[in-house]
């Protein structure tokens, strides 16, 4: 007893016993080794699955030398340049248009409804056909868009993908496209959840139409709003499919962002180690993108 | 008599233990049965047959099993990459591309397959066996680190039926290389008006994706006198004022063509299979394109397959016969392979020359045997009357030819995994650079990688 007593610097072993009960969650005997039971997998897939991959994908890219090659490749800046504009074109304006379109929706009628489930559709459906079969869409040459043009109006439409700044475009469109029907349901589901008595209210006092917008519903979606802009955006800094599928990065690496340019130095290049640390430059702005998200995620009611 | 003393017996037993631990994994390859190989899936299903076939046949006379996965071009490439950096690798493979070996051969990330090449040295090519040969930046020298199992070269497909139909004949087709390719511009325009609206005189690879684009440039680059870009001894010479011509040249031809309207425009983007579609769908009237995956498409195709015109390269401008450069696939056992004695015995057996031929015959011939004393004494390779080939046979086994430049340094191909020069060439299309200004940017970067690879000058 008296070896327990001065266990962790001297303390009594009574302070010793409560901080163990408060460790184990006023667990006692086998509901210990139950809780522990149920805990080991979770930790194991988590350790696995969550600590591993991206304590090993830090170690990869932790090599001074790899940033310095990323700094001599000009294609880096253009994926740069391309990221920072793909982030700030894309997801703005698919929120946006998101924001006005669930308010349009939101509107009475079953022919709504059905139109709503065939917007849906582009998110519905795979990513990958989807995105290669627009890339056949846009083809200048022998693509359906020219050739539609062609048709009705005898015209040669543009090259759609084999200019740097028009393919952009066109990833772009395709990326609000697909990902836009989202987004809206979302925005659709947080506009519903206004009690209908505050727009009452607001009717009462004037505040309708383009005012009601401004004055009512969009104090009351701001937060939601700008943590679906957070979330898509951190989203859109990993997304590949968009990039690689509708311009394949072309014309000579002028499309390409950071994810399909780590995927280009890893295996193009056989450079794996390269391509993890073109990721890993993202880093530095998902990081405080996430912790602005964590602490957004906090506010438990709504900001008028 | 010896006496036993304790330090003896401790002595004894730590050597034992060492030579037994450093002697078991050779016992257990020895031992082993089973080897995994990754191979290329063919562009025709017979390709992929005569394989199964040639490890059937293996496993029958040797009783051992192969592991065999046939995977898809650039998957394979992914998945390659993927073990030699995990170091989880297979016994065998075949490398997916031109820049993979010689980079990874750098790296000491393959094993020494002198010991195989050994065995029918003296049935390969030579331009083969320089292929092979590659460097190694931890031994510091060069060695086998790639068995070679079939070559290519690039030549060009014609429509027969689109050249008449613009009102010219083949026979008329002149044999130097600028008269050659301006040959067909005119019969786009008179396509055209005859309501062709998509049809293009020209096929070019001029995109940053896989390998045709490389081997066009280069092809282009060599006819106007640019050969030495790298030497054997792998230096780069972009100091060359001959290279330097023959890179602004090549840069000014493509630009030249793109811009006329004579290429597809959608060509900047193509992948290695997109030439080929252009071709069938008969967008273009003629194709610059490796090995025979074109024909064999459409070699059930009687009608479309005789329609096809295989060329070889033209001569030079200056009447001269212009060197192909000669492509090899083939096999790498990856450091750390598990099985390598066997890995080694059926690439062994694999390249054995009635083996491989009938193997590569049963693919239709897409690739050339790189053996010349087979070329010349089996009739399937010159003799059978398939014109296609013929012509592709005789440019890739019997013409001048010479190595790609990978084989002389990894910096070349380095320099090709990033499509340097196509890269250049785009420079001219979308940023309004000159092919001068374009090319010395190009040379810039080259002089960049190659200074990341140093060989010794010897």
């Amino acid at each position: 007893m008296e070896a327990v007593q001065v266990f962790d610097g001297g303390r009594p072993a009574v302070g010793h016993l409560v901080r163990l009960r408060a460790l184990r969650g006023a667990l006692r005997g086998s509901e210990y080794a139950w809780a522990l039971a149920f805990l080991v997998p979770y930790i194991a897939v988590f350790f696995a699955f969550v600590i591993y991959p991206v304590s090993y994908g830090l170690w990869m890219g932790s090599k001074p030398s790899l940033y310095a090659t990323l700094m001599n490749d000009p294609t880096y800046w253009t994926s740069i340049v391309n990221t920072a504009l793909y982030l700030g074109i894309a997801v703005n304006l698919k929120m946006v248009c998101a924001l006005l379109l669930s308010g349009f929706f939101m509107r009475p009628g079953w022919w709504i409804k059905a139109l709503l489930m065939i917007y849906v559709l582009p998110w519905a459906i795979p990513s990958m056909p989807a995105f290669i079969s627009i890339h056949w869409f846009f083809n200048g040459d022998y693509g359906f868009l020219n050739d539609l043009l062609y048709d009705l109006f005898g015209i040669n439409g543009p090259a759609w993908l084999d200019s740097r700044w028009l393919a952009l475009g066109t990833m772009i469109t395709s990326y609000i496209w697909k990902w836009m029907p989202f987004w809206t349901v979302i925005l659709l589901a947080g506009r519903m959840a206004i009690p209908s008595e505050i727009h009452e209210a607001a009717k009462i006092d004037g505040a309708t139409g383009v005012r009601g917008f401004i004055h009512i519903t969009f104090p009351m979606l701001a937060n939601l709003y700008f943590v679906c802009t957070l979330l898509s955006t951190i989203f859109t800094v990993g997304d590949f499919n968009t990039a690689y599928f509708v311009t394949g990065g072309g014309p000579a690496f002028s499309t390409y962002v950071l994810a399909t340019l780590g995927i280009r130095d890893a295996f193009d290049l056989s450079q794996p180690r390269l391509g993890v640390a073109a990721v890993i430059t993202a880093l530095p702005v998902v990081i405080p993108l996430v912790y602005l998200l964590m602490r957004k995620l906090k506010t438990a009611q709504v900001q008028l | 008599m010896t006496t036993l003393s304790r330090r003896s017996v401790l002595r004894g037993a730590g050597g034992l233990a060492t030579a037994g631990t450093l002697a078991l994994p050779h016992i257990a390859n020895a031992a082993a049965t089973t080897a995994s190989v990754w191979f290329t899936q063919g562009f025709i299903p017979s390709e992929d047959t005569a394989l199964r076939k040639m490890v059937a046949d293996y496993e029958k006379q040797s009783g051992n099993k192969i592991d065999l996965s046939i995977v898809p071009y650039a998957p394979l490439r992914q998945k390659e990459v993927s073990a030699v950096t995990s170091g989880v690798v297979p016994d065998v493979m075949e490398d997916a591309d031109f820049s993979f070996t010689p980079l990874n051969a750098w790296e000491d990330r393959l094993l020494d397959v002198s010991d195989v090449i050994e065995t029918q040295k003296s049935q390969f090519s030579e331009i083969v066996l320089v292929g092979r040969r590659l460097f190694n930046k931890v031994t510091k020298q060069r060695s086998y680190y790639g068995v070679p199992m079939k070559v290519a070269s690039v030549t060009f497909h014609i429509w027969k039926s689109l050249v008449e139909k613009a009102g010219y004949k083949v026979s008329d087709i002149p044999n130097t290389w600028d008269a050659y390719i301006d040959f067909f511009l005119p019969m786009q325009a008179k396509l055209r008006a005859k309501g062709m609206r998509h049809l293009y005189a020209m096929g070019l690879e001029v995109s940053t994706l896989g390998v045709d684009p490389l081997n066009t440039f280069y092809s282009y680059m060599i006819a106007y006198g640019g050969k030495g870009l790298v030497t054997p001894d792998g230096q780069l010479h972009t100091g060359d004022p001959q290279v330097k011509e023959a890179v602004i040249k090549t840069l000014t031809r493509f630009s030249k063509l793109y811009k006329g309207g004579h290429v597809p425009p959608g060509c900047v983007n193509w992948n290695d299979a997109d030439n080929n579609n252009s071709f069938h769908a008969k967008q273009i009237i003629n194709d610059f394109n490796g090995s025979m995956s074109i024909e064999l498409a459409v070699i059930d195709n009687k009608e479309e397959y005789a329609d096809n015109i295989t060329h070889g390269l033209p001569n030079g401008n200056d009447g001269k016969p212009l060197p192909a450069q000669i492509g090899e696939f083939g096999a790498v056992i990856p450091k750390g392979a598990k099985n390598v004695a066997l890995g080694k015995e059926f690439l062994k057996y694999a390249i054995q020359p009635t083996v491989l031929n009938e193997y590569l015959k049963g693919g239709l011939g897409r690739w050339a045997i790189p053996y010349p004393s087979v070329i010349k004494s089996d009739p399937f390779w010159l003799h059978s009357g398939d014109p296609h080939r013929l012509a592709y046979i005789t440019e890739t086994m019997v013409g001048p030819g010479i190595p790609l430049y990978e084989a002389y340094s990894p910096a070349a191909a380095q320099v090709d995994a990033e499509h340097v020069f196509q890269v250049a060439f785009s420079d001219i299309i979308n940023n309004g650079m000159t092919p001068e200004a374009a090319a010395n940017k190009a040379f810039k970067r080259a002089e960049v990688i190659f200074a990341q690879y140093p060989l010794p000058q010897s």
